[in-house]
């Protein structure tokens, strides 16, 4: 079985040497006190956690799956002890409220604690990142009454969280959902519907689990501006917080998926059970979108997770596994055969997954850091900035980082020949856990219309020149042998960009063919000034040997994926829309 | 469950239009001539079985398994039945030597066929699969005695075959496997060993299996010239066909897997077992080669297939499911939102499913008419078809197969959070197909034969010879289709430079022929389908500039419309993969060992 070990070598590189978190924690006052050996000491036990309590679970959940029954959903065996591991050590409390007893430490930092939990164990941590999510909705978005009442208890893990937004008929399309929320007297409503896909909707885990509902109130506009949302717990609480009477509502069945079999995924129930609006009427889904921000780069960091431990296990595998003669001679005389590390394709397939994944680990934390420079930053302008530069970065996070972490499962499993489909070997089990990654939280079609559309065209791409600008002005300061492939790689970005602009307005088709391509296009060259940027700052030492290694790889052999992408995002969109309905 | 049917249209189109076939089955020696009236009622008769036995039981198929207990493997439920009905049909002789039962028809053939087969149940394919390439290597390599002793009973179906070569210790490198072969007094010999990853080791089909498998006589040379080939039979044939005694070889489990759960995949235990050789001693690796070129193009329909069967159900989800509205404003009024068909990115993964499919079947049709030309053809076009032949093989199990499990992914993101749920059955394509890039070598060991064996030690020959046949199909564009032309041709003369240039650095260090391999072999995929959809695409025109139907054919408009998605949309990939084998290894090969420690 697969073991895990937390990369907190390389996760404090990217926090202090490339990022230099610490100049940026000194000048907010809300993380003054976060100190690189308080952080080193916490990436250190998180990666315990994940080694230790999570991790050994991960082929068990695979294997036993969670099960339904009338009663309720039962988990796969240890889920309990591993959730309570996270729980008890205060692990989803990290980034939490101080005052309703969060830690109140930086994003920066749970990212790459969100990285080891998942990479150890993701179908068992999807409860902790849902109770998470949750608590975030609530803390942005409740009463006073409301974050007194949940934040501890979810930040605890006392109770769990859940999201309810599915239906059968509305997915990617929120706005034609039919949940009802009816209004009774005492301020309460009363909620009904049918809700599908719901992870961890019923499970065993914890004493209670706050569903957060998307539903329609009586007459509400029609589309996405007619949803509002409602906290709906379990089990009833009073105001202190002690359970009161079953909710009215149950799971129907849970599905039988392809992977992250841990987790249940259920179709929940909801008859005329209690709930309570949380934040405006009909505001329920801008109120999901600010959470929307942190549960997509949640999920990014799920697809680097998994495509981590996959390259760990293909790295040992590589090592160990005796299979033909390098191409230069023998290298190990006294063995039938070399291990397989000395071919060249094996290295290639290695290497793939080792740049994708540290330029992964690299941008996640970027983005913890605007997130945390949006919500703390005492000053406006900075603010807004990297309000704006979440936006524009999320769905790549999203979206990228799930590729990207499919890709290097799937390479993995390679590397491993035979022996990576056979599910005593658990590699396969990764390439099927992170299958869905690049799907939930909107899919990574939606995610590259998203930025496309919404965050480059709107603002006629203000925000994205704002970004490639600030590439820009690094092109000079990295190490020579990089610094004109950086610049042609920024300025084709900042060409396509242009063009997009300029065709966009006369063909309202283009946003959606040219997407997908735009999005990896933008993600493989913010990798490329990240890949520059670490190989400059890498120590001289065995691991900066490996980083300057590495990006040059990547600069080489990964990067020129860049002009087959520009070259089909310059292609009219004629190419995919000419084609006649009936030739499909 | 998405529904399935057999794309008869595109395979008639490829059979007589663009390839035409009836010209080419004339022009084989030995073999029975096959015109459109016998190969029509052939297609619709596969077609019937792949629809109505095979695919309504391929769900079920992945949800039961196979199940093994004390050295008995039990399939799911009718997958016996589907054997008896394909048996009683008389596809297991179709293309075999009619002096020992078989039909005697063209080997493209079974390749034809195969493919809505697997299509609807790959697991259940393969069964049969296994056993035309044992009847493969028995009609080339076996005596006559063996022929009649056992080829036969493949070819009747009374027995199947499978193909022992792994062991735990030799996967890729052959040539390290231990099991031993020790000649008895009776001119047989007595094999011992553990050979594992044996499709189809142990069923419940039909009573016996006849077992090729790998192994060493005493003193043999090492590596892979000191391997032999052998048929170990479960049980040792009576005269009259019947089974006889029980032979030494037990399968000691099944392995539980990503997909393909309704194909057992065996350990089996040799201990002393009666084999009978096939070929010379030390021969044993040229006997199995024959047969995993022919189970090598095989596989890379099994790439076509899943493919074809993911593409169906995305199209007609794509077609049903109704979710925003169209950027151009709604596209169905009357409904909560439009098709999603409607949205240019689901197009793109649906033109790009469809571009992969027809191009991938096209290219496996192509080559398997070299395969016909080498072995039946006119006598002085067969060495050049053989080399054709070797040089695309490779391209069509790995090109084929990756670009599959690519085609099976987009299925799932059509399907959205739906394509997770084992219900609709889309993610047991991806399970299924990610074996395809794995089993008959890697995807690693089909570029390193391409680059190096097909390509380097040849000095190009079928290269050259096959990029100007890319040249003369450029020409033919010019007039109908002059930007797929010019692509085309464009595609073609840096593929000549660009393996010049490979094998030259490669022929210095033999590190750049692996670093270069797999790209190497991902270029030449995308220019070899770049020449079937040129050429498909003539036809269309052709086809479209004449007769009553003129420019209103959807299915034709389509063969264009793709054609022109391939040449913009993807060939341009095939420079990703240039610049990538350009960059060399240094970038692989200089890296220390232990720098790929995790950090």
């Amino acid at each position: 079985m697969p073991e895990y070990v937390a990369p907190t070598r390389d996760m404090e590189f990217v926090l202090f040497d490339l990022l230099d978190a610490e100049s940026t924690w000194r000048r907010i006052p809300a993380l003054s006190e976060v100190t690189r050996d308080l952080v080193a000491a916490v990436l250190e036990e998180g990666g315990k956690i994940a080694s230790e309590k999570l991790a050994p679970l991960n082929q068990i959940g695979d294997r036993h799956g969670s099960t339904w029954s009338a009663e309720g959903v039962k988990t796969p065996p240890g889920f309990k002890e591993g959730f309570r591991a996270l729980a008890e050590g205060g692990w989803l409390g990290v980034a939490g409220d101080p005052i309703y007893g969060g830690q109140g430490l930086p994003k920066m930092l749970t990212v790459a604690l969100e990285e080891m939990f998942y990479g150890a164990n993701t179908g068992l941590y999807l409860c902790g990142t849902l109770t998470v999510g949750a608590a975030t909705c609530i803390a942005n978005h409740g009463s006073e009454a409301q974050k007194a009442l949940y934040l501890p208890r979810l930040y605890s893990g006392e109770w769990a969280g859940a999201m309810a937004l599915t239906e059968a008929h509305a997915g990617t399309d929120l706005g034609i959902m039919r949940s009802r929320a009816e209004p009774v007297p005492d301020g309460s409503y009363r909620i009904t519907g049918t809700k599908i896909f719901i992870t961890y909707g019923d499970h065993d885990l914890t004493s209670n689990s706050i569903h957060l509902v998307l539903a329609k109130l009586p007459d509400a506009p029609d589309g996405t501006r007619g949803i509002s949302l409602f906290i709906v717990p379990k089990f009833l609480v009073d105001p202190n917080g002690s359970l009161g009477a079953r909710n009215t509502f149950s799971s129907g069945s849970i599905e039988h998926k392809m992977g992250v079999k841990g987790s249940p995924t259920c179709v929940m129930n909801y008859d005329r059970a209690v709930g309570y609006l949380i934040g405006e009427p009909n505001q329920g889904l801008a109120a999901m979108f600010t959470m929307m921000n942190y549960e997509r780069l949640s999920v990014g960091i799920q697809g680097l997770g998994t495509g981590d431990i996959a390259y760990q296990a293909a790295k040992s595998y590589a090592s160990e596994r005796l299979q033909g003669r390098s191409p230069t001679g023998a290298q190990k005389q006294d063995a039938p055969a070399d291990p397989i590390l000395v071919h060249p394709d094996v290295r290639r397939m290695l290497l793939t997954a080792r740049a994708y994944n540290e330029g992964g680990r690299a941008f996640a934390a970027l983005v913890g850091r605007e997130l945390d420079l949006a919500k703390y930053s005492p000053d406006a302008t900075e603010r807004a900035r990297a309000e704006r530069l979440v936006g524009l970065l999320t769905p790549i996070a999203k979206a990228h980082l799930t590729d990207r972490g499919f890709e290097a499962c799937v390479s993995a499993q390679q590397v491993f020949g035979g022996h990576g489909y056979i599910a005593e070997w658990g590699v396969e089990q990764f390439v099927r856990d992170a299958r869905i990654a690049q799907i939930y939280e909107g899919t990574n079609g939606v995610q590259a219309l998203d930025l496309l559309g919404r965050k480059v065209l709107r603002d006629g791409g203000a925000t994205a020149n704002e970004f490639i600008a600030s590439m820009r002005a690094d092109v000079n300061l990295v190490a020579a042998e990089f610094r004109d492939a950086l610049e042609v790689a920024i300025e084709r970005l900042s060409d396509v960009t242009k063009r997009l602009l300029a065709r966009a307005a006369r063909d309202p088709a283009l946003a959606g063919a040219a997407s997908v391509d735009y999005l990896d296009l933008f993600a493989l060259t913010t990798y490329a000034w990240l890949w520059a940027r670490m190989a400059s700052v890498a120590p001289p030492d065995a691991f900066g040997a490996a980083k300057r290694h590495t990006a040059k790889f990547f600069f080489a052999r990964l990067l020129p994926r860049s002009l087959a992408l520009t070259q089909a995002i310059d292609s009219d969109s004629d190419a995919i829309m000419g084609m006649p309905a009936a030739s499909f | 469950m998405a529904d399935f049917r057999a794309p008869l249209r595109d395979m008639r189109f490829l059979l007589y239009d663009v390839f035409d076939f009836e010209a080419h089955f004339a022009r084989l020696l030995d073999r029975e001539r096959v015109t459109r009236d016998v190969l029509d009622p052939i297609l619709d008769e596969a077609a019937r079985f792949a629809e109505a036995e095979l695919f309504p039981i391929n769900r079920t198929g992945d949800e039961e398994g196979c199940h093994f207990e004390s050295g008995v493997v039990t399939t799911p439920k009718g997958f016996k039945d589907a054997y008896r009905t394909y048996v009683a049909n008389g596809w297991t002789g179709m293309t075999g030597d009619p002096a020992y039962g078989g039909q005697g028809l063209p080997h493209s053939l079974s390749l034809i066929v195969e493919e809505p087969m697997t299509t609807a149940n790959m697991a259940w394919t393969m069964y049969p699969y296994l056993s035309h390439s044992a009847m493969n290597a028995l009609e080339r390599h076996g005596t006559p005695a063996q022929k009649q002793r056992f080829l036969t009973l493949l070819l009747s179906g009374a027995c199947t075959g499978t193909m022992c070569l792994t062991e735990p210790q030799a996967g890729s490198d052959v040539g390290i496997l231990r099991t031993k072969a020790v000649p008895n007094a009776d001119g047989t010999y007595a094999i011992t060993g553990t050979k594992i990853f044996i499709s189809a080791g142990e069923h419940d089909f039909v009573d016996n299996i006849l077992h090729l498998v790998l192994a060493r006589v005493p003193n043999a040379p090492a590596g892979t010239r000191g391997i032999s080939l052998f048929i170990v039979p479960k049980f040792i044939p009576r005269d009259d066909g019947s089974a006889g005694d029980r032979n030494g070889v037990q399968c000691t489990g099944i392995e539980e897997k990503m997909g393909i759960h309704a194909n057992a995949t065996c350990v089996l235990s040799f201990e002393g077992a009666t084999g009978f050789l096939v070929g010379a001693e030390n021969e044993g690796m040229r006997c199995m080669f024959t047969m995993m070129n022919a189970a090598r193009l095989g596989a890379g329909m099994q790439g076509v297939g899943v493919s074809e069967a993911a593409y169906q159900a995305s199209l007609a989800y794509a077609r049903e499911r109704l979710q925003m509205r169209a950027a151009t404003g709604p596209q169905n009024p009357g409904g909560p939102a439009d098709p999603i068909i409607v949205h240019p990115d689901v197009r793109r993964m649906l033109l790009t499913q469809k571009a992969l499919n027809e191009g991938g079947r096209a290219l496996a049709y192509y080559t398997g008419q070299q395969a016909d030309l080498a072995e039946f053809g006119p006598l002085d076009q067969r060495e050049h078809a053989e080399s054709l032949l070797s040089f695309l093989t490779p391209i069509v199990k790995a090109f084929v197969t990756e670009t599959g499990f690519e085609s099976v992914n987009h299925a799932v993101q059509i399907f959205g959070g739906s394509g997770f749920i084992r219900e609709t059955g889309i993610e047991q394509y991806v399970r299924d197909s990610r074996i395809t890039m794995i089993y008959e070598g890697t995807t690693q060991i089909q570029a390193l034969d391409l680059l190096g064996r097909k390509v380097m030690l040849t000095q190009g020959k079928a290269l050259l010879s096959f990029v100007d046949e890319l040249q003369r199909v450029a020409k033919q564009c010019t007039v109908p289709l002059p930007d797929v032309g010019a692509a085309l041709d464009r595609i073609a003369g840096e593929w000549a430079t660009l393996s010049l240039a490979t094998g030259v650095r490669g022929a210095s260090d033999l590190n750049e022929l692996g670093a270069a391999s797999v790209d190497y072999l991902m270029y030449s995929g995308y220019a070899a389908l770049a020449y079937c959809w040129a050429r498909m695409a003539l036809v269309a025109a052709r086809q479209l500039n004449k007769g009553e139907r003129i420019g209103t054919d959807p299915y034709l408009t389509g063969k264009i419309a793709t054609a022109r998605f391939y040449m913009t949309r993807m060939l341009p990939r095939a420079e990703m993969h240039k610049r990538a084998i350009e960059a060399g290894a240094g970038v692989l090969m200089q890296i220390d060992a232990a720098a790929f420690d995790h950090n």
